[in-house]
C-alpha cells in the first residue's frame, strides 16, 4: 500500500524542512514506479545547475555503462533530482542512482525494503511507510534487525550533524512495531545449517567419516543445538533428581514391573459387560424372544413383532401382536411364558413391523389358537466366577499382589511413572539434538549411495568425482540429467534454457512466450525427471517462460536487449538477474570439462553468446 | 446533555480530568480504572451529573478549540489525487505547535569537512585483528569499512593475501571499484563464478559461495589459489548466517577456514554476537575471537512523524532515538495517528 500522503508532497515537505537527501521505502516496486510517475509534468522540479550536474554524472558514468544511455527515467532524475531503485531496475542503473546519491545530486529515492540488505547508500533522512513487508506469500511484520537496518540508512557520517527517521501513515500501518523496531534489540540470529548433496561429495571427497563427523560438530548449528541440549540437560538432571526416592524396592525396576501389572489388572477388569441389569433369567430369555415367537402374556397369546432396547435404561423391550388384533409395546420380563413355535416372516424396519398380508394372517392364527401349546424351557446359566482364576495368574507372573512393597508401588506409580516418561523423553530429546545433523549427513549419503555417487563404504565413485563439481541448487537434478545423457548434442540456446529455467526460482508471473519444440519436449523430459526426484529433492519451478527467454537471448546473438526485454512482461531486473543466475549454472557445468568436454563446450559457447551488452558490463 | 453524550464525552476525556471531575463525588475514585470511573459517574445521581456536565464544559473547551481550528485548515477530503499547493500546507503548519519542532530540526547541516579519527572501537577491532579473529557487530554506516580497510592494508604489508566476501554480487561490484579508487587496481582483483579479473591480486574480492568452492577444491586437493599465503578473510554483511536459503555457506565457509587465517566478521547489530564470538573461539583451536560490540550511532538519529496533511510533528517523546530503553509516542502523533486510523486520507 503506498503512504496516504501524496509522493509530491511528501518531497515537498522534506525539501522546506531541509530534510533531504531522502530515502523512501515502499512495499512494492509498482509503488516506486508510480511514485516516480506522479512528478512528470509537476513544479516540483530542482534548480537549473543541479540539473545540470545530473545531466553531466549520467553522461560520464554512461561511458562505462552503455546500457544506461537512453534509459527511460533519466528525464525524471534530471529534472526532479528524484529516481526510484529496486530490483526491476539494472544494477548498472542502480549504481548510477546510488553513485548520484552519494554525491548528494538527488533529493529523494524512492526504493523497496530489499535495498536495505542490498547496497549501502546513507542519506540525511529515512522515510517509512509501512510496518510490514510481503514475505513469500504472506505479510509478516518488520522485525527488528530489519526496521534497524531501514533506519541505519539515515544520517551520513562526515555528511550530517543528525540523521531522521520519518515514520508517515499507509493503510494497515502499526507504529507500535515501529517504535519497538526502532528502539529495541535486533533479534538473535540462529543457523540455518542444512545439508546438502553437494556438501555430501565434497566432504567425503577429502575426509573420512570421522573427520566429516568432527567437522558438523563444529557448525554454529551444532553449537547452538549443544546448548539447547545443555539445557534439556539440566532438567533431565533435576528429573533424576526428583526420581531418587523412588528407586530401587523389592525389585530392580519396580515402576516398570508395576505398569505392566497394571496393565494386566487393567485388561483383566474389562472382560466383565460393561453394564448390564438383566436378571439371570431374563439374560436365558431373550434368545428365544425373537420376531415371530409365540408368548404368553397376562392378557393372553401374542406374537412377537420385534425386540429392542428401550432408549433410556436399556430395558428389553417387545413389539407384540395382541389377540385383539392391535400393536403394543411390552417389556420382555412380563413374559409369563415361551411357546414352543415360531412363525416365519419377514420383518420390516417400519410400524406394523411387518407386511399387511402377515400382519392379517398372523391375526388369523391368533383368533384361533388352541387353548394348550408346549412350552420353551428355560436353564438359567450359572454365573461364572472367573475373577479368582485371573488372580491366581496374576500371582503366577507378578509378585506385586503379594509384594511387602504393594501399598508403596501402588501409592508412588503414578508421580514416578509421570516423571520416569519425561526423564525418557527428554534423553530423547538430547539425543536428538546431539545426532540430528549426523543423521542429516547420513541420510543424504544413503541417497547418493542409491544413485550410484557413493560405494557402499562412502568412497566417491566417478559419477561422484565430477558430481561434487556442481555446487548450486537442485544438483541433484542436474546431475542425473547429466549421467542419463540428456544434454547430449544439444544446442548452446537449448542447454541456457533448461538451465534457466532450474535456476529461476522466483514465482514473480511474467506473461508467456512462444516456445520452440525442441525446448517444449526437453522441458517436459526435465520434468519428468524432476518429478521423479522429488522425494530426495525439491522439484524446481522449471517455468517455461523463462527458458524461452534465456533461450532467445542465447539463440539470437544479434538480438538486443532492448527488445528481448520489450517481449517480455518481466522487469528489466529481473531478467538480467535470471541471465546471470543462469550464467552461473552455466559456469558450474563448464566446471565438468575434464569429464564431459563437449558438454563444456556447449556450456562455454552459451556463456559466451550470454555475455554481451548489459551482461558484459560488470564482472 | 443525556448520558450518551455525557458518557461519549467522558470516554474522550484523559483521566486526569476524570479524577478531577470525580473528586469529592465519588468515594476512593483514585483506585477506579477510566472504565468504573465513567460508570460510577453515569450512575450519579442527576442532579449531580448535571454539575459534572457543567464542570466538563469547562474542562473541555481549552483543548476543543487547537482542534477544531486546525481542522478547519486540514481538508479532510480524498488527498492523493491531486496534491496540494505548498501554500496550502504551509498555513497548516503555522498552526501546528512551533517549538517541538524548533528544537528537533536543529542542528541539520553539513559538518565542516576535518580529517577523519577512527573512533575507539575501530581503533580496538584494527588492533585486534592482528593478534586474532574479530567480530565487529556495529549498526549500518558506523564505518565497519574502515576497519576493513586498516586490516587490509595490515595484511598487504606482511605480503599477505586478502579475500573480501559479500553476499551478493551488486555489493561485490561495488566494493571493488570502491577498493580499486582506494588500494589501486593492480591490487585488487574479483573473482565470480565465470570471470576472473587480475586473480593473481593480494586483495581478492568474490562472494561467498565462491570463497566455499575454493575452500572445497583446497581441502580436496586440487588447490588453485594460493591459501597458504591467505592471511586475512573478511566476511561482510555476517549476519547473512541466518539467512534460511544462503546461511550454510557462510558456516562452511568458517568451518573450513585455515585455522592459520585471520577472520574478520562485519556484521549489522545482532542480537547475539557473543554467540557466536564463543562459536568461533570453540571450533578455532589457535586463536580466541574478539568480538567489537558498538551499538552507539556515529550520527545521532531522530525520529518525526509526518501526518497526511502534512503536519510533521516529534514520533518518540525523546528527541534522540534511544536503543533498548523502550519507547513512548510523542502525544501529538498519538492524536493524529488515531485520527488517521479513524478515518485513512485515502
Amino acid at each position: 500500500m503506498p503512504p496516504a500522503i501524496h509522493p509530491i508532497d511528501l518531497v515537498d515537505i522534506l525539501r522546506r524542512h531541509r530534510l533531504t537527501p531522502a530515502i523512501i521505502f515502499l512495499t512494492s516496486r509498482r509503488g516506486c514506479d508510480e511514485a516516480i510517475d506522479t512528478f512528470i509534468h509537476s513544479t516540483a522540479g530542482v534548480s537549473a545547475t543541479r540539473s545540470k550536474d545530473i545531466r553531466v554524472f549520467l553522461e560520464q558514468f554512461a561511458k562505462d555503462f552503455p546500457s544506461i544511455e537512453n534509459h527511460p527515467l533519466i528525464p525524471v532524475v534530471q529534472d526532479y533530482g528524484v529516481a526510484a531503485h529496486h530490483a526491476g531496475h539494472l544494477p548498472s542503473w542502480k549504481m548510477a542512482i546510488e553513485e548520484l546519491m552519494r554525491q548528494g545530486l538527488l533529493d529523494a529515492v524512492f526504493a523497496t525494503t530489499t535495498l536495505a540488505a542490498g547496497v549501502d547508500f546513507p542519506a540525511r533522512t529515512v522515510v517509512i511507510s509501512q510496518s510490514s513487508v510481503r514475505k513469500s506469500q504472506d505479510f509478516s511484520d518488520l522485525t527488528v534487525s530489519e526496521i534497524q537496518q531501514l533506519a541505519g540508512r539515515g544520517g551520513r557520517r562526515g555528511k550530517d550533524f543528525v540523521g531522521f527517521v520519518v515514520v508517515t501513515p499507509s493503510p494497515y500501518i502499526d507504529l507500535h512495531v515501529l517504535g519497538k523496531g526502532l528502539t529495541g534489540q535486533p533479534e538473535s540470529i540462529d543457523s540455518q545449517f542444512v545439508v546438502s548433496y553437494p556438501m555430501v561429495l565434497n566432504l567425503l571427497k577429502a575426509h573420512t567419516l570421522d573427520q566429516i563427523e568432527g567437522l558438523l560438530a563444529k557448525s554454529f548449528a551444532q553449537f547452538q543445538l549443544n546448548q539447547r541440549a545443555a539445557i534439556h540437560q539440566e532438567r533431565l538432571n533435576e528429573l533424576h533428581e526428583q526420581l531418587k526416592p523412588y528407586g530401587p524396592r523389592e525389585c530392580a525396576d519396580w515402576v516398570a514391573q508395576w505398569k505392566v501389572f497394571d496393565l494386566a489388572r487393567r485388561r483383566k477388569a474389562h472382560r466383565r459387560p460393561v453394564v448390564n441389569t438383566d436378571s439371570p433369567y431374563l439374560t436365558a430369555c431373550l434368545p428365544f424372544l425373537t420376531p415371530g415367537r409365540l408368548i404368553g402374556l397376562a392378557k393372553g397369546p401374542a406374537i412377537i413383532l420385534r425386540q429392542y432396547r428401550s432408549r433410556g435404561t436399556g430395558t428389553p423391550m417387545l413389539s407384540v401382536l395382541h389377540t385383539k388384533g392391535t400393536i403394543g409395546e411390552c417389556q420382555a420380563q412380563r413374559v409369563m411364558h415361551i411357546y414352543d413355535h415360531v412363525y416365519e416372516f419377514h420383518p420390516i424396519r417400519t410400524l406394523p413391523w411387518c407386511p399387511p398380508s402377515t400382519l392379517h394372517h398372523f391375526k388369523q392364527v391368533l383368533s384361533q389358537l388352541p387353548s394348550r401349546l408346549p412350552t420353551v424351557p428355560i436353564f438359567e446359566a450359572s454365573q461364572e466366577a472367573d475373577d479368582p482364576l485371573l488372580t491366581e495368574i496374576l500371582t503366577d507372573q507378578f509378585a506385586c499382589p503379594t509384594c511387602p512393597s504393594h501399598a508403596a508401588c501402588k501409592k508412588d506409580f503414578t508421580s514416578a511413572s509421570r516423571l520416569q516418561l519425561k526423564a525418557q523423553q527428554v534423553s530423547k530429546t538430547i539425543q536428538a539434538l546431539l545426532d540430528g545433523l549426523w543423521h542429516q549427513f547420513q541420510r543424504k549419503a544413503d541417497v547418493l549411495h542409491k544413485f550410484g555417487y557413493l560405494t557402499a563404504n562412502l568412497q566417491l565413485t566417478d559419477e561422484g568425482e565430477w558430481g561434487r563439481l556442481i555446487r548450486i541448487n537442485h544438483s541433484l537434478l542436474i546431475t542425473e540429467l547429466i549421467r542419463m545423457d540428456a544434454f547430449s548434442g544439444m544446442a548452446p540456446e537449448l542447454l541456457a534454457g533448461v538451465m534457466a529455467s532450474i535456476a529461476h526460482d522466483d514465482d514473480r508471473p511474467s506473461n508467456y512466450m512462444r516456445l520452440t519444440p525442441g525446448l517444449a519436449s526437453m522441458l517436459t523430459q526435465v520434468r519428468q525427471v524432476a518429478d521423479s526426484l522429488s522425494l530426495y529433492e525439491p522439484a524446481p519451478l522449471l517455468r517455461s517462460d523463462v527458458a524461452a527467454i534465456a533461450e532467445r537471448w542465447i539463440g539470437q546473438t544479434e538480438l538486443s536487449w532492448t527488445s528481448l526485454v520489450r517481449s517480455t512482461s518481466m522487469a528489466e531486473g529481473d531478467v538480467y538477474r535470471l541471465l546471470a543466475r543462469t550464467l552461473e549454472f552455466l559456469s558450474q557445468i563448464y566446471g565438468l570439462k575434464g569429464t564431459h568436454p563437449s558438454l563444456a563446450d556447449t556450456a562455454h559457447q552459451a556463456m559466451v553468446n550470454m555475455r554481451r551488452e548489459v551482461l558484459a558490463e560488470l564482472p | 446533555m443525556n448520558d450518551d453524550d455525557l458518557q461519549r464525552e467522558l470516554v474522550s476525556l484523559p483521566i486526569k480530568y476524570l479524577h478531577q471531575l470525580a473528586k469529592g463525588r465519588i468515594h476512593r475514585h483514585f483506585r477506579l480504572g477510566k472504565r468504573r470511573l465513567i460508570d460510577c459517574i453515569l450512575a450519579l445521581p442527576s442532579a449531580q451529573k448535571m454539575a459534572i456536565a457543567n464542570d466538563l464544559q469547562q474542562i473541555s473547551s481549552v483543548p476543543k478549540k487547537s482542534t477544531t481550528g486546525s481542522n478547519r485548515a486540514q481538508p479532510h477530503s480524498p488527498f492523493y489525487p491531486q496534491p496540494s499547493s505548498p501554500k496550502k500546507s504551509h498555513t497548516s503548519e503555522s498552526t501546528s505547535p512551533p517549538i517541538v519542532l524548533q528544537d528537533l530540526l536543529e542542528g541539520i547541516g553539513v559538518p565542516e569537512p576535518t580529517a577523519f579519527i577512527p573512533d575507539n572501537w575501530q581503533r580496538e577491532a584494527v588492533e585486534a585483528i592482528a593478534q586474532s579473529d574479530v567480530i565487529v557487530s556495529a549498526p549500518t554506516g558506523s564505518g565497519k569499512t574502515f576497519v576493513a580497510t586498516e586490516a587490509i592494508k595490515q595484511a598487504m604489508a606482511s605480503k599477505q593475501t586478502v579475500i573480501y566476501t559479500s553476499p551478493l554480487k551488486a555489493l561485490s561490484n561495488t566494493k571493488y571499484m570502491e577498493f580499486s579508487e582506494y588500494f589501486g587496481k593492480d591490487t585488487v582483483g574479483i573473482l565470480t563464478g565465470d570471470r576472473r579479473d587480475n586473480a593473481q591480486a593480494p586483495l581478492l574480492i568474490m562472494t561467498t559461495e565462491i570463497l566455499r568452492n575454493i575452500l572445497y577444491d583446497a581441502t580436496s586437493g586440487d588447490l588453485d589459489l594460493r591459501l597458504h599465503t591467505l592471511g586475512l578473510v573478511i566476511l561482510d554483511e555476517s549476519q547473512y548466517l541466518a539467512d534460511p536459503e544462503r546461511g550454510v555457506v557462510w558456516e562452511e565457509t568458517l568451518i573450513l577456514c585455515p585455522t592459520e587465517t585471520r577472520l574478520l566478521l562485519l556484521s549489522a547489530s545482532i542480537g547475539n554476537p557473543q554467540e557466536l564470538a564463543e562459536w568461533l573461539t570453540s571450533i578455532r583451536p589457535n586463536t580466541s575471537c574478539h568480538l567489537i560490540r558498538h551499538t552507539k550511532r556515529s550520527v545521532p538519529l531522530r525520529s518525526l512523524y509526518l501526518h497526511p496533511t502534512g503536519q510533521l510533528v516529534p514520533l518518540l517523546e525523546n528527541r534522540d532515538i534511544q536503543q533498548r530503553k523502550g519507547y513512548r509516542f510523542h502525544p501529538e502523533t498519538k492524536r493524529l495517528f488515531n485520527e488517521y486510523e479513524f478515518k485513512p486520507y485515502h
